[in-house]
């Protein structure tokens, strides 16, 4: 077992090396020199000399590299030529927005998602199954930002059951001490400001989750009638168990590993999915974030945006690899 | 007649079956694939015919439409209604697909023959090439799919050629990934050994027996990835970093961008271009998905 962590570990240093080489390139690709671009518009040739001998942009280009990486390691991604604040403040503030979306957008695909997966596979051929089918299909072929338009103009505009932009009410001025705003709420025990943010989190976890809810629904049914036609479930049958114990005990476990791994991908969707949904939603995160430096040529703040998002991406799978390592054994010796 | 050339007659009777006839016979049974390829026929004829089913030009403002606040609905004149600045929604639709298709078709192409080189050539190689190539391969995947365009658009500029690169090089590893798969499958074969022992040389096998063998999966994933180039493309122009100039040449992603504030007026300007996304690349997804069952080689004599 943790020869296996250990060897996934030691993959992780070279993406993680590529991601900055690569993001690092990236800059210097840009039009104009890399402090133009990282300092923004309204700069003082003090502010761009600083610049300069911090990040030695006269020196050769390992010198620049090494430089890059020291401040990157320390968690310095430079200032934000938009609001000029620390990037890596911005980014605690806005981070946990986009977590708490995306966690909200997984549980959406998962607790519908594997249900009905399993459902469409146990009424195989049937109208349910194919129904199924048709629209994960027609899931996966929508836009994520036009799925959040069509569901804040029904729910929003035409029913006005939910609200459409924002974590929270605007005239709100409840304290926020994690960010999380759900953490925040049920910690007070401020039950309103629980619904409220509730509330606020509908749609667009919706919106997010729609693509992942129809992938995990199609792996599920086809997992599952894989699993179903194993020989240890004809024995378990056989043997005369009642069906929802062999269901339970024996086509679910371990149906449900390759979703597991799912999972891992499914982190990106949400990563790039987010720019898309927050910005229908004007939800204050990453996403949000990252598209109005796009607009602004923030390139201080894509930058280490891009490069962060990428790193969680990468940690997420590492994640998902060990604990699929560890609920199958198979996986650890081979 | 002896036996054997009896023999040899009545295995000539049997009708000739080999994969592309059996894979076609499934996927004409299969009802998704033709509805998808309805759905795509329909994308395409409105791409190539634009000029002539297109009833206005797509850049020619009438202000005078939105005289009186947005925006007069569908009507004789106007089939689709008009949008903010008094251009016909209909022809703009008509246009927008040739703008997709375009940029699909290219980008799938930059990222295959890009991609498939690199994937062959670590797959046949191996040892420290293949390494290399894939170790880039996992960096570019390890950034996802929108963000890794986004970032290249942003380092290009905006404009049409530099959407199609990004979206294209975005497609580059999966590509790799999957013809290195299917080299590796294949490198051990018997007829490749043949050749070997023939005498040919070992580019000659990659790409003129190897390669060619790898089709089928690589037109499944060529369907799918083009319908994942356009929902890519109009990600980018809802984000206002696709095109250079949407207000010339219209693209359904950017039609989708000012939609927020006319939500409650003119739903139609939102519902109409979103649903021409999700026909275009619904069909590419029933066809990529029916052609995947009809060229699965397990299925052969069904």
């Amino acid at each position: 077992m943790l020869r296996f962590v250990v060897r996934r570990l030691l993959l992780l240093f070279p993406i993680l090396i590529g991601l900055s080489i690569l993001v690092f390139v990236w800059v210097r690709a840009l039009p104009g020199s890399p402090a133009d671009s990282l300092l923004g518009e309204r700069t003082t040739p003090e502010l761009v000399r600083e610049y300069e001998e911090r990040f030695g942009l006269d020196d050769p280009i390992y010198v620049q590299y090494w430089k890059y990486v020291k401040t990157t390691a320390s968690l310095d991604f430079g200032v934000s030529s938009a609001s000029h604040r620390y990037v890596t403040d911005e980014l605690k503030e806005r981070f946990p927005a986009t977590v708490e979306l995306a966690i909200a957008a997984m549980l959406f695909s998962t607790l519908f998602g594997v249900p009905l997966g399993f459902l469409a596979a146990k009424r195989h051929g049937g109208f349910f199954d194919h129904s199924s089918l048709v629209l994960s299909l027609i899931g996966v072929s929508i836009p994520v930002f036009f799925l959040a338009i069509l569901l804040k103009y029904v729910f929003s505009v035409r029913l006005g059951w939910l609200p459409s932009v924002g974590r929270i009410d605007v005239t709100s001025e409840v304290e926020h001490p994690t960010n999380f705003y759900v953490l925040d709420a049920i910690i007070t025990r401020d039950w309103p400001t629980l619904k409220d943010v509730l509330r606020h989190l509908v749609l667009p976890a919706i919106a997010l989750g729609s693509i992942p809810l129809a992938i995990i629904t199609r792996i599920t049914r086809a997992s599952v009638l894989d699993v179903q036609n194993e020989d240890y479930v004809r024995t378990a049958r056989a043997k005369g168990l009642p069906p929802h114990t062999v269901d339970e005990r024996h086509v679910l476990r371990n149906a449900l590993l390759p979703i597991s791994t799912i999972i891992g991908l499914q982190t990106g969707l949400l990563l790039s999915g987010a720019i898309l949904t927050e910005t229908v939603f004007a939800w204050p995160g990453v996403g949000s974030w990252l598209r109005d430096a796009i607009f602004n040529r923030d390139y201080a703040v894509l930058q280490g945006g891009i490069l962060f998002l990428a790193f969680v991406f990468v940690f997420v799978n590492l994640i998902v690899d060990i604990s699929y390592a560890i609920i199958n054994p198979r996986i650890r010796y081979s | 007649m002896s036996v054997a050339e009896l023999e040899a007659a009545e295995i000539q009777l049997e009708a000739p079956s080999g994969l592309w006839r059996d894979a076609f016979h499934r996927l004409i049974r299969n009802p998704g694939a033709i509805v998808g390829f309805v759905f795509v026929s329909l994308f395409v004829i409105c791409a190539v015919f634009a000029p002539l089913i297109a009833t206005h030009d797509p850049v020619e403002q009438d202000l005078l439409q939105v005289a009186n606040g947005c925006c007069p609905g569908p009507s004789s004149e106007h089939w689709f209604g008009v949008d903010p600045l008094g251009r016909d929604l209909f022809s703009r639709i008509i246009y927008g697909a040739r703008v997709s298709l375009l940029i699909g078709v290219v980008s799938v192409g930059i990222g295959f023959s890009i991609g498939a080189v690199l994937g062959a050539i670590a797959g046949y190689v191996g040892g420290v090439v293949d390494s290399a190539i894939m170790r880039v391969m996992d960096v570019m995947l390890a950034i996802p799919g929108l963000l890794l365009a986004i970032g290249i658009v942003a380092a290009l500029g905006p404009g049409l050629k530099e959407v199609m690169i990004a979206v294209g090089l975005a497609n580059v590893p999966i590509f790799a990934r999957l013809l290195r798969g299917s080299v590796l499958a294949q490198r051990e074969a018997d007829f490749v050994t043949a050749a070997k022992a023939v005498g040919i040389r070992r580019p000659t096998i990659l790409f003129s027996h190897i390669i060619p063998n790898s089709i089928s999966p690589v037109i499944v994933q060529g369907t799918l990835a083009m319908a994942t180039a356009i929902i890519d493309v109009a990600g980018l122009g809802f984000l206002g970093i696709g095109l250079q100039d949407p207000d010339e040449t219209p693209e359904w992603g950017s039609m989708l961008t000012e939609v927020n504030e006319y939500l409650q007026t003119a739903p139609f300007l939102a519902l109409i271009p979103g649903t021409a996304i999700v026909i275009s690349v619904l069909g590419f997804n029933l066809i990529g998905d029916g052609l995947r069952e009809a060229l699965d080689p397990k299925l052969r004599g069904r």
